[in-house]
């Protein structure tokens, strides 16, 4: 079974391309829990009603399962609270320039 | 993360878009090769055969057929539909590049009559075929949003800008317009460069603007007034100029469209101002400059319109180069590097994330060629409008084979993100 730290570190293996920030690094995860067999990942993304957030949760599924065959992988799309910058990590602001 | 709204399974068939982007760019590149070998015969009044050609070749193939490609990617993304029919949209393509040989070839050669006006109809074909298959999208389209508002007006222009080109090519063989020819050509660049350009440019800056600079939480009125005001005008202009001596209510028309271009930058200000990521690359500083060229162009057609400038050598010219060089094509360039480089690192990259390490998108492309490109446009452009004004031929041909430059880089950017990335 895979751990907390093991998760969060192929989840930053799931970038934005166009930023050049890992979603982690971002502060997009929020949480990630392991209950037996299930891992569930609660995220966000940086703008709501983004129309392709499929391919955002699809990439955070496929490195887990990735990691760990045998686990269910669920992936929680929340809009609260609200992502800010503020979430992102020291690295991740300078990078931005904010 | 907002970046993925450009691409989604909505999207039409990658090499169908990339046929238009091609195109255009090999227009830009032909138009200012032929600007650099002609640059003794660019002098004096718009209305001159080789000048109505080049014009042409930088409307509808570097400008148009650009807007086409990305209209094509972005409506069915942004507004979560499918195209109506790619097939349509491949046959187009053919269609409006024949239109636009001919109509280039037709204007070099000053061969009005059946020559000019066959390519004029043919190019009314391709622009009817796109006009249906957006429209025919839009329809069903669920949330509307000020991106299609403006969209969905740009093409009531584009028709317009193609209906009334056809009754100038025609009136140019056989006359039959009864006010002044060079006044509806005025319609004719008005509405395509205000209606038609403009208003898929601001469309098309509420989405990918805030989406380039992580900006989010601002307000949309701003651009909403713009919408209205620009609309205004433009039906303004559009019907004053079917007239003669209506010039106080042209007068009107043009101050509402001036009025509505600031609030549209205005708008453009608050988005930046809410920006998250604040260190501007080179799509951004490319961006930022076509939008004050913009503002330039708006001050110099008030300009225009309210004194009798446009009388002084060389005025018309510099006006023109102005906005297609300076604002429409500084834009141009500066959202493809953006679009691009998302473009093919989405369809070559995207199933590898996590699996194996993918490039980010700014190692798609040479930033500093691109960089260097920016300055190099802005130097052949300063250039340009210089010699114009103070009438250097040199200065004209350094100019222009500068601009040259510049879009030969572009070229090579493109091709590099196609090919090496």
């Amino acid at each position: 079974m895979a751990t907390k730290d093991e998760i969060l570190e192929v989840l930053k293996g799931v970038i934005d391309p166009e930023i050049g920030l890992n979603i982690v690094d971002l502060g997009l995860v929020y949480a990630v829990e392991i209950t037996g067999n299930e891992i569930s990942v609660t995220m966000t993304l940086t703008t709501p009603g983004c129309p392709m957030h499929n391919s955002i949760t699809t990439w955070v599924e496929k490195v887990i399962t990735q990691l760990d065959k045998e686990a269910s992988v669920k992936v929680n799309l929340v809009w609260e609270p609200r992502w800010t910058p503020d979430l992102m990590t020291f690295d991740a602001k300078r990078e931005l320039g904010y | 993360m907002q970046q993925e709204s450009l691409v989604s399974a909505y999207a039409p068939p990658f090499k169908i878009v990339l046929k238009y982007f091609f195109a255009a760019i090999l227009s830009f590149i032909i138009l200012n090769f032929l600007l650099m070998l002609n640059y003794s015969d660019i002098q004096g009044f718009h209305f001159q055969p080789m000048i109505l050609a080049l014009t042409h070749i930088a409307t509808l193939g570097w400008i148009t057929m650009m807007i086409f490609g990305a209209m094509f990617q972005l409506v069915p993304v942004v507004l979560e539909v499918k195209l109506f029919s790619e097939k349509l949209a491949e046959i187009q393509f053919w269609i409006f590049l024949i239109g636009i040989i001919g109509l280039v070839t037709g204007f070099w050669n000053f061969d009005t009559g059946i020559h000019l006006t066959a390519s004029a109809i043919v190019l009314n074909i391709a622009v009817l075929i796109f006009s249906f298959n957006i429209l025919a999208t839009m329809a069903k389209v669920k949330k509307w949003n000020i991106m299609g508002m403006y969209l969905a007006a740009a093409i009531f222009y584009l028709i317009t800008t193609a209906f009334a080109g056809l009754l100038l090519s025609i009136n140019l063989g056989f006359p039959f317009i009864k006010i002044s020819h060079l006044q509806y050509l005025n319609l004719h660049a008005h509405v395509a460069f205000v209606g038609w350009v403009s208003m898929v440019i601001m469309g098309v800056s509420f989405k990918l603007i805030p989406m380039f600079t992580l900006a989010h939480d601002y307000s949309v009125k701003s651009g909403t007034i713009a919408f209205w005001l620009i609309n205004l005008g433009l039906l303004g202009i559009s019907s004053v100029m079917h007239f003669e001596n209506l010039t106080l209510y042209f007068y009107i028309s043009a101050a509402l469209i001036a009025t509505g271009i600031f609030f549209f930058l205005f708008q453009m200000y608050v988005i930046f101002k809410k920006r998250m990521r604040k260190k501007a690359d080179v799509s951004i500083k490319f961006s930022k400059l076509a939008y004050t060229l913009l503002a330039i162009s708006a001050m110099f057609g008030l300009l225009i319109t309210f004194t009798n400038i446009a009388n002084e050598m060389n005025v018309t010219l510099i006006y023109g180069y102005l906005i297609i060089f300076g604002y429409i094509s500084m834009l141009i360039v500066g959202q493809m590097y953006k679009i691009m480089p998302f473009l093919v690192w989405y369809h070559k990259y995207s199933s590898k994330v996590g699996m194996e390490p993918v490039p980010m998108l700014k190692d798609m492309f040479k930033e500093k060629f691109a960089e260097a490109g920016y300055y190099f446009m802005i130097t052949a452009l300063a250039g340009v409008i210089f010699s114009f004004a103070f009438q250097i031929q040199m200065g004209l041909l350094i100019s222009f084979g500068t601009m040259l430059l510049a879009s030969i880089i572009f070229l090579y950017n493109f091709l590099y993100i196609l090919l090496k990335a």
